[in-house]
């Protein structure tokens, strides 16, 4: 028995730099089942209606990770993103290309920089050259060795998370949730021998830049979770290095900050990031905000109790990333 | 009904006019807000990236504090939200679970997991509900074109959080119509406002926030609201680095969600400590009739 079918009007973001000035939303209008994915909707345009339409796809299965792309706004595949609940949140269906990508046409984008990002982190083991991998043998990992990096193997490069993130869009100096997450993947895999390399070069790599707002997490179609694999990074990287970077000496700064008074000290975590010199550059608009705000030069209340807070401490802040 | 009221440091610090619009509304709507001074920072995400499960042990026991009392926790931040709700989730996982409650035995707090914590959006919207809160209006917002700025914490990760949606949220913009605003769509609202990285690199901080702050601008927004403190320091406090980034003037007037809440409830400008924002509001309040 078929699915009643209903009418969905798509608007599809067309392109081609090559003789448009600027880019177009052509309308289209079909009938379909309400299961039917994206994907299979823009292929019956371009079987149907129009043969010019620009896509990447392959196996429509969720696969092979090519076909990801805006749909109302949202990165992701077209291939796993029915339109029936699409159509019923927002009366029609815009699909456009990913985010942070140079167009090459209509859906078709550039994927130069997120390869790039992804080689730079060195996606491969890197092996003691001393202790090599035992030839015709397996080099046997623990279960629970693996565990520590069980979603990132999930992971098809679809650059859905790459598309999402505000982080790449406003600094090229960051890497990606992508990127991230598959070093991470790296960092805790016992047999790779270059862990500490990997953390201290990443550290000055853009690890801080991410602002764990966890779109990249809400994009991923496989659930690999980079933005929390992300946050592993910088404790490891912490545990790794000490805090050596602004973004390390912030954490670590706050983690100190209401360790003694159970409540943040705003003006001291400041000075703890900045530093007494960079506290100088921060003079300006602490001023203006202090005229609005009087009482950010004030210490703080500690909390009652405060002393248990520090006992939690005790038992559980090894003082990593401390001076 | 009766909530333990966790503020956040903020809003006993540089955000004190959140505070003030909180009690003022809670009085309004009805509900009572148990005070433990006991409670502590909740890390602010910051905590979190350092070392995971002391974050976690720190907001176990402030769930605890709550568990004791029988009371389920009031937010007003989504950044608090976020991290005590991550607390609950993450001591699912036995090994963290067993770390966390071995350090807080000794200290004679245990924390059986029986607290839910709701941030003062989803308890207006969920539990005072709009209908209420719109008998309540005396001062319509006269259509006033406004944008919801969620902050991600609140939203995201939206398994996590209990969100149906992390990208799609319109609670907000329900409360905000209920009110007699016009809730304005926008793609920043749900994006970040910059403020993880203020510290850590600031002019990229300030080009994040600009683009959302522009964004809402070129979509009418005459005003944005928040639930979130630290998104009210990145576009209010911040905004004038913001508007460099972006190379124009915004000049936006950013409201926490229970400023304007108060304000449509008939509470004055003074009671929800307006004149604090470092964007003035007041062509925003010539907007809008005075009270009925």
């Amino acid at each position: 028995m078929s699915e009643p079918t209903v009418s969905v009007p798509l608007e599809v973001y067309r392109f081609d730099p090559a003789t448009d000035a600027k880019p177009c939303y052509q309308k289209y209008a079909l009938d379909l089942a309400p299961h039917t994915p994206v994907l299979t909707a823009l292929l019956r345009v371009r079987a149907e209606v129009d043969p010019t339409l620009s896509m990447r796809y392959s196996c429509r299965s969720a696969i092979c990770g090519s076909c990801a792309m805006l749909i109302n706004s949202k990165s992701r595949l077209a291939c796993e993103t029915p339109v029936g609940p699409e159509l019923a949140a927002h009366g029609r269906i815009v699909v456009e290309p990913m985010r942070n990508q140079p167009v090459v046409r209509d859906l078709v984008v550039d994927q130069t920089p997120f390869w790039r990002e992804y080689r730079r982190i060195e996606p491969h083991l890197k092996l003691d050259k001393d202790h090599p991998m035992p030839e015709g043998k397996p080099n046997p990992m623990s279960p629970a060795e693996v565990e520590r990096f069980h979603e990132t193997p999930r992971c098809i490069a679809c650059a859905a998370c790459y598309s999402a993130c505000p982080a790449v869009e406003a600094d090229p100096a960051f890497p990606g949730p992508m990127a991230l997450a598959k070093l991470y993947r790296f960092v805790v895999d016992p047999r790779d021998q270059a862990h500490q390399d990997r953390l201290v070069r990443i550290q000055t790599e853009g690890l801080w830049l991410c602002l764990r707002c966890h779109l990249c997490t809400e994009a991923c179609p496989k659930d690999v979770r980079p933005s929390e694999r992300i946050r592993d990074l910088k404790e490891l990287a912490i545990r790794a290095q000490g805090a050596t970077e602004r973004g390390s000496r912030h954490a670590v700064g706050f983690k100190e900050n209401i360790r003694d008074r159970g409540t943040l000290n705003e003006m001291k975590l400041v000075r703890q990031t900045y530093g007494p010199v960079g506290m100088l550059g921060q003079l300006g608009q602490g001023v203006r905000i202090w005229r609005k705000k009087p009482e950010i030069t004030k210490r703080p209340h500690p909390i009652q109790g405060a002393d248990e807070v520090e006992k939690i401490y005790e038992a559980l802040d090894d003082g990593s990333g401390s001076k | 009904m009766k909530l333990a009221y966790y503020p956040g440091c903020v809003a006993q610090e540089s955000g004190r006019e959140l505070d003030l619009a909180t009690r003022w509304v809670c009085r309004a709507v009805g509900i009572e807000l148990v005070e433990f001074p006991t409670f502590s920072c909740c890390g602010s995400g910051f905590l979190d990236e350092a070392n995971e499960v002391l974050n976690v042990a720190i907001n176990a026991r402030n769930l605890a504090i709550a568990e004791k009392a029988g009371l389920d926790l009031l937010t007003i931040c989504s950044t608090c939200t976020g991290m005590l709700t991550l607390a609950n989730h993450r001591l699912h996982d036995p090994a963290v679970k067993a770390r966390v409650d071995g350090a807080l035995r000794p200290l004679g707090i245990a924390y059986g997991g029986g607290v839910k914590v709701k941030h003062l959006l989803s308890v207006l919207t969920e539990e005072i509900g709009l209908d209420t809160l719109r008998a309540k209006v005396k001062r319509p917002l006269a259509g006033l074109p406004v944008g919801a700025f969620y902050g991600c914490h609140l939203l995201r990760p939206s398994d996590e959080m209990g969100q149906a949606s992390g990208e799609e949220p319109h609670a907000f913009e329900d409360l905000l119509a209920a009110l007699g605003a016009t809730p304005v769509m926008y793609r920043g609202r749900v994006m970040c406002c910059g403020f993880p990285i203020q510290f850590v690199k600031p002019e990229t901080a300030s080009r994040i926030a600009g683009r959302q702050l522009l964004d809402a601008k070129e979509h009418g927004a005459h005003a944005l609201a928040t639930p979130c403190p630290l998104c009210h320091i990145s576009l209010d406090a911040y905004q004038n680095h913001a508007e460099k980034a972006v190379g124009q003037p915004l000049q936006l007037p950013i409201f926490h969600l229970p400023q304007l809440v108060g304000l449509a409830l008939g509470a004055t400008p003074e009671e929800l400590g307006l004149a604090r924002h470092l964007v003035p509001v007041d062509p925003v309040l010539a907007e809008i009739p005075g009270p009925r």
